[in-house]
């Protein structure tokens, strides 16, 4: 029996429309080749930017993009990037597969591409080999309207105004790639940075984000820095196996499905225990969780260049981003922003590019359904299900992406409400099972059933993808197998399928 | 705190955990594969994919040539920019073509 009961009456929290971030770092062909390709390129582009790519994340609206880094932000010096192209040194890009890149796509293209998104942009500055002045300066150049050295050399560049910004990211796990400091020497330098992190144009307020960790860190980073940030940052991948051996993004046993769910619902204990430490500093709230890299992350592609991190992307993917949604509403009070890694052809994608060649992924096609929940307010909901859980144990690892490994129990079905501005309800469900249908009984109190229509994503098979063979083998269709009843509705949910139905 | 960072690793308490922590960034494969790596790759791939039809070795050797004069050949001559691909297994494969917007590859 499965049961989802929704307090239509029971909502307070907003589901921030941050929580559907985007991250684009350096890395394999993200930013290069995904993003941008240059204003000569033959692909159609503007200024720089594919318009195919654009255009399909534009209809995700996007709320914030995190760039450079990762990794890449404490090894990235923005000056490198600014000016005319034949004047900008390369750069190696020494955590990802030491590529040469020619720093074309530098501050002035990543906040173009922003304006053409609408997205807010969220900058990780480099902490790990950078300077204060230079993160300082930075900041300058972006946010200052008035006469000043950095502003001036700004328009030099051909930018007059200074560009809206909120996010900024002071380091990238400082704890590894970023320096592989120690809490309390990054909890100082952190104090040391965000003194000097900016917000130049009036009326505007920077919101700055801490590196944060695992549960030791976290301490530290609160009790000596939480009354010098908005944000902790802290990152949880769906890895079911140990690094050299993660697995197949597309060949996968039933069991190896069941251990991603469970690896993906285990991102909510995540979010407690790191709630737990922050509650004892910042028993408001005033600080928030800032999960900016969370997705999956299997072996590359096959015949693909290692260092890229190239990944197809299937149903089990799909499931995951609906899952890990219907948790991240949950945390909402505490969890302010969350980032997807990433957004173009580098693991857990939106979209994947060959050439001038485009495949929107089945997880593209559930941040395009859940767009409704953005900024809309949660309704308190109640789920009962069956255990879904794998039969083997997994593989003894000591810490995946890390994160202590955890495999939380999962249930057949997962589900979030929430209700829009419009007053119009709206229902995720996911059926994770791999082969069984589920009928769901829909209780909704406070509230009642009137008008109701719904998208699905389901598939025939859970490792079903798009290719640039079959772009479209995977995609959302018209949902309408639901009846109403005295209570609320009773859903009948396919097999490994994602659900949004909208309850007027 | 429920769990420490030690004990969560089973590991004894003082004892510092450094990069099995670390997502693995540092770990990850070079773009510059040298031609050793290559050929494993190209191995492991055939041995992996025994239903992907092949294309002969005239064929391969005309798309190779094509690759190595190719401005979008990238790290050490091994990596298309397009897609990503080692040259090395995608032009052995005959239901592959050149991934460029304007494909270069004769067949």
């Amino acid at each position: 029996m499965n049961r989802v009961v929704i307090n239509a009456d029971l909502g307070q929290q907003k589901i921030s429309r941050h929580l559907y971030g985007h991250f684009a770092e350096h890395l394999g062909r993200c930013i290069y080749e995904g993003l941008w390709v240059g204003p000569n390129s033959d692909i159609p582009n503007t200024r720089g930017f594919r318009n195919d790519v654009v255009a399909a994340l534009k209809k995700l609206n996007i709320p914030n993009l995190r760039w450079p880094g990762g990794c890449f932000a404490d090894t990235y010096h923005w000056t490198d990037g600014i000016g005319p192209y034949e004047k900008r040194p390369s750069i190696v890009n020494i955590h990802w597969g030491g590529c040469t890149e020619n720093n074309h796509c530098g501050t002035h293209e990543f906040l173009d591409l922003c304006e053409q998104l609408e997205t807010m942009p969220y900058i990780a500055g480099n902490v790990g080999s950078g300077t204060v002045k230079e993160m300082a300066e930075w900041l300058e150049y972006i946010t200052m309207p008035a006469d000043s050295p950095m502003a001036n050399l700004r328009r030099a560049n051909g930018r007059q105004d200074p560009w809206p910004l909120t996010f900024w990211g002071v380091g990238n796990e400082n704890w590894g790639c970023g320096g592989n400091m120690r809490p309390q020497y990054y909890a100082d330098l952190y104090r040391q940075y965000a003194s000097y992190c900016r917000q130049f144009t009036p009326g505007q307020k920077l919101y700055k984000v801490a590196c944060g960790f695992l549960d030791e860190w976290n301490d530290v980073l609160m009790r000596e820095a939480a009354n010098y940030m908005d944000g902790l940052s802290v990152h949880y991948y769906t890895v079911i196996g140990p690094w050299d051996k993660k697995g197949s993004a597309t060949d996968f046993t039933v069991d190896e499905w069941k251990l991603t769910m469970q690896r993906a619902q285990s991102v909510d204990n995540f979010l407690r225990r790191t709630s737990g430490i922050m509650d004892r500093y910042d028993p408001t709230g005033r600080v928030g969780i800032v999960l900016d890299e969370w997705g999956t992350w299997f072996d590359v592609e096959p015949g693909t260049n290692p260092g890229f991190l190239y990944q197809q992307n299937t149903m089990r993917d799909a499931l995951v981003a609906g899952l890990s949604f219907n948790v991240f509403h949950r945390h909402a009070k505490r969890l302010h922003v969350a980032n997807i890694a990433q957004t173009v052809n580098v693991l857990q994608a939106m979209i994947l590019t060959e050439g001038s060649k485009m495949v929107l992924t089945p997880t593209y096609h559930v941040f395009e359904m859940y767009k409704v929940h953005q900024d809309a307010t949660l309704l308190d909901t109640h789920v009962e299900s069956p255990e879904y859980v794998a039969a083997v144990k997994p593989t003894p690892n000591p810490a995946q992406a890390g994160v202590p490994m955890s495999w939380d129990a999962t249930q057949q079905i997962s589900a979030s409400a929430s209700r829009d501005a419009a007053g119009k309800m709206h229902l995720s469900m996911c059926n994770l099972h791999h082969e069984d249908a589920a009928e769901v009984s829909v209780e909704i109190r406070g509230g009642a059933a009137g008008k109701v229509s719904g998208r699905i994503l389901t598939a025939g098979a859970t490792n079903a993808m798009n290719t640039f063979e079959k772009p479209d083998a995977v995609k959302p269709t018209t949902f309408d197998a639901f009846k109403l009843s005295k209570t609320g509705l009773t859903v009948s949910l396919p097999a490994r399928s994602v659900a949004v139905l909208e309850i007027r | 705190m429920s769990e420490t960072l030690n004990e969560a690793l089973g590991e004894p308490p003082g004892k510092v955990r450094d990069e099995s922590l670390c997502k693995g960034c540092h770990r990850s494969a070079g773009a510059n594969l040298p031609e050793r790596e290559v050929q494993r790759l190209l191995s492991l791939y055939l041995a992996t994919h025994p239903e992907e039809r092949l294309v002969d070795e005239p064929t391969y050797a005309a798309r190779l040539a094509t690759c190595r004069a190719c401005p979008d050949l990238q790290f050490g001559g091994t990596t298309c920019r397009h897609c990503g691909c080692l040259v090395a297994v995608r032009a052995k494969l005959a239901d592959k073509t050149c991934p460029a917007h304007q494909p270069r590859w004769p067949v």
